[in-house]
């Protein structure tokens, strides 16, 4: 064992907490926004991780658990009054539910089937929103009932207050991803996502494991959904279902590195900042440019570093923290 | 009622044609390099592009311009398998996928900012002309695309199963360490499979301008049908995804007719969701033919 | 004895290959016996068939009483076999450490225990040194210790191991060879899947020998290596055994 266990990664983490907390107090509503995406899009970053990153198990679909939070916590507020709050927790059931035959269906498949799979079904899910007038608004969506003040229904007059909402969801996240990582489970899923007939052979079932991976995946999905749609006030079917979800949510873990703990908020970091540069600099009026540049960088990452960028940043802490055995940064699960 | 039956039948089976050309390029680049183009659909966008610049620019007809958009587009294919592809085919599946997804990003992106948004199109002399037989009417253009299609999928097959190059691609398809073994240099025979299936979509396209507009985003709804037919024919069959396409060309045209305008995307993803949940292989199960 | 293994009438084809036809035999509890034959007899197959990475076509497999036909892979190890592969499959992301701790979780899901008892595996095995070296850095011969402790860990009765010597020097045959020695010794039924014939003759009590995916013979390992059918299935029919024993390779 390193003995980086004690001493300088928690003062970085510590420091890091310090400025994540105190952020709000020194921005500009703009910066707040950006911040606030960042933080909701690397918790579902982070959710998708467990599964596509730990188990390898590589959805293209989550927007469908998004998609089915957002609109569970809406129909529960706007048709029964009820708050999002509790809506936020009765859509990550919705999800789990649903996870439940997608993941029957879809996890008899390998590789790029499994992929294929999972961008059909959060289709389709768009699809059937679309079509449901009679309780869920169709293709036009709907706004949401601003209530003014209201925190205990999930709105609030500060935009720092969703900023502190996004980073909870974060935190909670990261300390599943901690948990999960360094107990027998983390050490299934990276077995699973190594070689799974190799891990049958040692007693692990891979389809159980698959399925509850799952289950916490469209979890903690479906929440940042309820979220999003309560941050702004809107909902329709092509924007909660939308591939572009369920594409960065995977995106952000690839570019941040895959199976680690931090990655998916590198990787968010990193593409958030790069999409505001690029919108300073080219304005998002000349189409394209923006999305040319960023899959440009996602080829260049991954053709120069497939696993992600962290490994970079973990040789450059080491670099500069001068602490023990390198190896024990690159292998993720050390006993 | 029938005549409705018998017209939704042909049309959906010429646009099928069409289908066929995209979905057997997946397949071969699945059957052959064992990775899934998910960028097949912007292919056939930059063949409809250079057939409409040269019709444009010089008059030339888009049918006459599959002769340079084939080359081109295997060309293309030859420098993506060779300085892309090769460098993610030991990564495993993330990489290769995000790779292609990437590559198809960037280039919808490229055509956004080099042609705009804008609807693109050309008018041949055929483009309107439709003729009788029966009670059923064929147009023209389409006729002439499902007749080419039908050709270049004939003269595939015939490469495949006739020349040396083309069996050293199904036996590396088959087994690729065997292959090598054999003395098959992998690259080479991957640069030919990508460069095939790319000048596939490029021909499509070109078959596509007498009656379809070009704009950035028209690979990504031919590329979700050729992607649902490689599944339904058996990733790596190429006549299962002939066949495959063509089904997919009728129910799809059923669809619009019988159930609603807006019911061909569901019609098709409940196929896709169908086949992997009862035959996961397809319904033709085995490897590149 | 109780018989901790039992196959009876196993088959399985693959389209128009039979690969396993009728395959019968029985493995007493404690013992070690081999499975021998030339390439593409249908060893691995049979492990495999017996593992539950392939259904038989017909057939039973009988451990330790308990019927394994239609388990999945992971609730056979669960009720005490396990096995190699004939190429190591480590986790290779993972570090030994971490390899071997996912085999003990099976048994425990506890962290301490499951990295003592790996701790123990990898000890036994001589892999202490590289602990936490990430396994997909290890040279071929480690990862197939590796593979041995990972099993290990997982608490079996039952032991399959598919050509670990394949590829060994004259020392590390030894050292493989006293491996399996200790394990015997333990009480661990084994089932070796080799080429190598001096490590057959130190390790069996006895020989299945399988051709074509059928039994031609079984026995002890002096009847076998002297037996026409098993001569003739390895050097074809030109060839007549003459001596016995040496390094041997079949």
């Amino acid at each position: 064992m390193t003995q980086s266990k004690v001493g300088r990664p928690w003062l970085w983490v510590a420091a890091l907490v310090a400025v994540a907390l105190a952020l709000p107090l020194i921005s500009s509503p703009f910066a707040l926004d950006i911040f606030i995406r960042v933080l909701l899009f690397a918790f579902i970053g982070v959710a998708w991780n467990l599964m596509g990153g730990y188990a390898k198990q590589l959805s293209l679909g989550h927007a469908a658990f998004f998609g089915l939070g957002a609109y569970t916590s809406t129909i529960l507020l706007i048709r029964f009054g009820i708050s999002p709050w509790i809506g936020m927790l009765a859509g990550g059931v919705v999800a789990m539910l649903a996870s439940l035959p997608i993941g029957a269906l879809c996890f008899r498949l390998r590789g790029p089937y499994f992929a294929i799979a999972t961008i059909a079904t959060a289709q389709v899910l768009m699809l059937l929103f679309l079509k449901f007038r009679d309780f869920a608004w169709g293709a036009e969506g709907t706004t949401l009932p601003n209530l003014g003040d209201a925190p205990l229904m999930m709105q609030f007059d500060s935009k720092s207050a969703y900023y502190y909402v996004a980073l909870a969801l974060l935190a909670l996240g990261l300390a599943i991803t901690y948990s999960i990582e360094h107990s027998w489970m983390g050490f299934y899923l990276v077995a699973v996502g190594e070689d799974e007939d190799a891990a049958e052979a040692v007693g692990v079932d891979t389809t159980k494991i698959k399925r509850h991976i799952y289950l916490i995946s469209a979890f903690l999905t479906a929440l940042a959904g309820t979220f999003y749609v309560e941050y702004i006030y809107f909902i329709d079917p092509n924007t909660v279902f939308s591939f572009n979800i369920s594409v960065e949510a995977a995106l952000v873990s690839i570019v941040g590195g895959v199976g680690t703990l931090w990655g998916p908020v590198v990787g968010t970091v990193l593409l958030e900042a790069t999409s505001a540069l690029l919108q300073s600099w080219f304005g998002s009026g000349h189409g394209g440019v923006q999305l040319t540049v960023y899959s440009l960088i996602l080829i260049g990452v991954i053709l120069w570093r497939p696993n992600g960028l962290i490994g970079l940043f973990s040789d450059l802490y080491e670099r500069l923290a001068l602490s023990g055995s390198s190896r024990a940064k690159e292998a993720p699960l050390d006993g | 009622m029938l005549a409705t039956l018998a017209q939704a039948v042909v049309n959906g089976l010429l646009i099928g044609g069409v289908y066929a050309l995209v979905s057997i390029g997946v397949t071969l680049i699945f059957g052959v390099v064992k990775i899934v183009n998910f960028a097949q659909g912007e292919f056939l966008m930059i063949g409809m592009y250079i057939s409409f610049f040269l019709a444009s620019s010089f008059g030339i007809d888009p049918l006459l311009s599959l002769l340079i958009s084939m080359p081109c587009l295997f060309a293309v294919g030859v420098l993506v398998q060779h300085f892309l592809i090769r460098r993610v085919l030991a990564l495993g599946d993330m990489p290769q996928i995000f790779l292609t997804f990437a590559l198809s990003l960037l280039l919808i992106n490229l055509a956004l900012l080099l042609f705009t948004a804008n609807y693109r199109t050309v008018q041949t002399p055929y483009s309107e002309l439709t003729i009788h037989i029966g009670p059923l009417y064929f147009a023209v253009a389409k006729l002439i695309a499902f007749a080419i299609a039908m050709l270049l999928s004939g003269l595939l097959w015939l490469f495949l199963h006739g020349t040396d190059l083309g069996k050293a691609m199904r036996a590396a398809a088959q087994n690729r360490e065997v292959a090598m073994l054999m003395g098959i240099n992998p690259d080479r025979v991957f640069c030919v499979a990508v460069g095939v299936a790319l000048a596939l979509a490029g021909a499509a396209g070109s078959l596509l301008m007498p009656f379809y507009p070009a704009y950035p985003l028209v690979g990504q709804i031919f590329v979700l049908m050729a992607f649902v037919a490689v599944v339904l024919g058996t990733l790596g069959n190429i006549t299962g995804a002939l066949i495959a396409s063509l089904m997919m060309g009728i129910a799809e045209s059923l669809g619009v007719q019988f159930v609603g305008a807006d019911s061909g995307l569901i019609v098709v993803f409940v196929m896709l969701l169908l086949t992997l949940a009862l035959r996961p292989n397809g319904l033709f199960g085995g490897w590149a033919r | 004895m109780a018989e901790a293994l039992v196959v009876r009438n196993l088959s399985k084809r693959f389209g128009g290959l039979r690969a396993v036809q009728d395959l019968s035999f029985a493995v007493r509890d404690g013992e070690t016996i081999a499975l021998i034959g030339p390439n593409g007899a249908g060893k691995t197959t049979s492990f495999n068939l017996i593992t539950g990475y392939y259904s038989p076509d017909a057939g039973s497999v009988f451990a330790f009483g308990r019927e394994m036909v239609g388990l999945r892979p992971h609730e056979i190890c669960s009720h005490g076999l396990a096995r190699t592969f004939q190429v190591a499959r480590p986790f290779g992301k993972m570090t030994v450490l971490a390899n071997v701790m996912t085999g003990a979780f099976l048994r425990n899901r506890s962290m301490e225990v499951a990295r003592s008892r790996a701790r123990d595996a990898i000890e036994f095995v001589g892999l202490a040194a590289k602990e936490h070296t990430p396994a997909r850095d290890l040279t071929t011969i480690d990862q197939r210790r590796l593979e041995m402790a990972r099993a290990l860990t997982t608490e079996p009765r039952l032991l399959l191991l598919d050509e670990v010597m394949a590829g060994l020097n004259h020392a590390e045959v030894d050292q493989a060879v006293a491996l399996i020695g200790k394990l015997s010794a333990r009480g661990l039924t084994i089932v070796i899947v080799e080429h190598v014939m001096r490590a057959i003759m130190a390790v069996a009590r006895h020989i299945v020998v399988l051709d074509h995916g059928q039994k031609i013979a079984e026995g002890r390992p002096k009847e076998i290596i002297t037996n026409q059918e098993v001569i003739r299935a390895y050097l074809g029919t030109g060839y007549r055994h003459e001596a016995s024993g040496g390094d041997a390779r079949c």
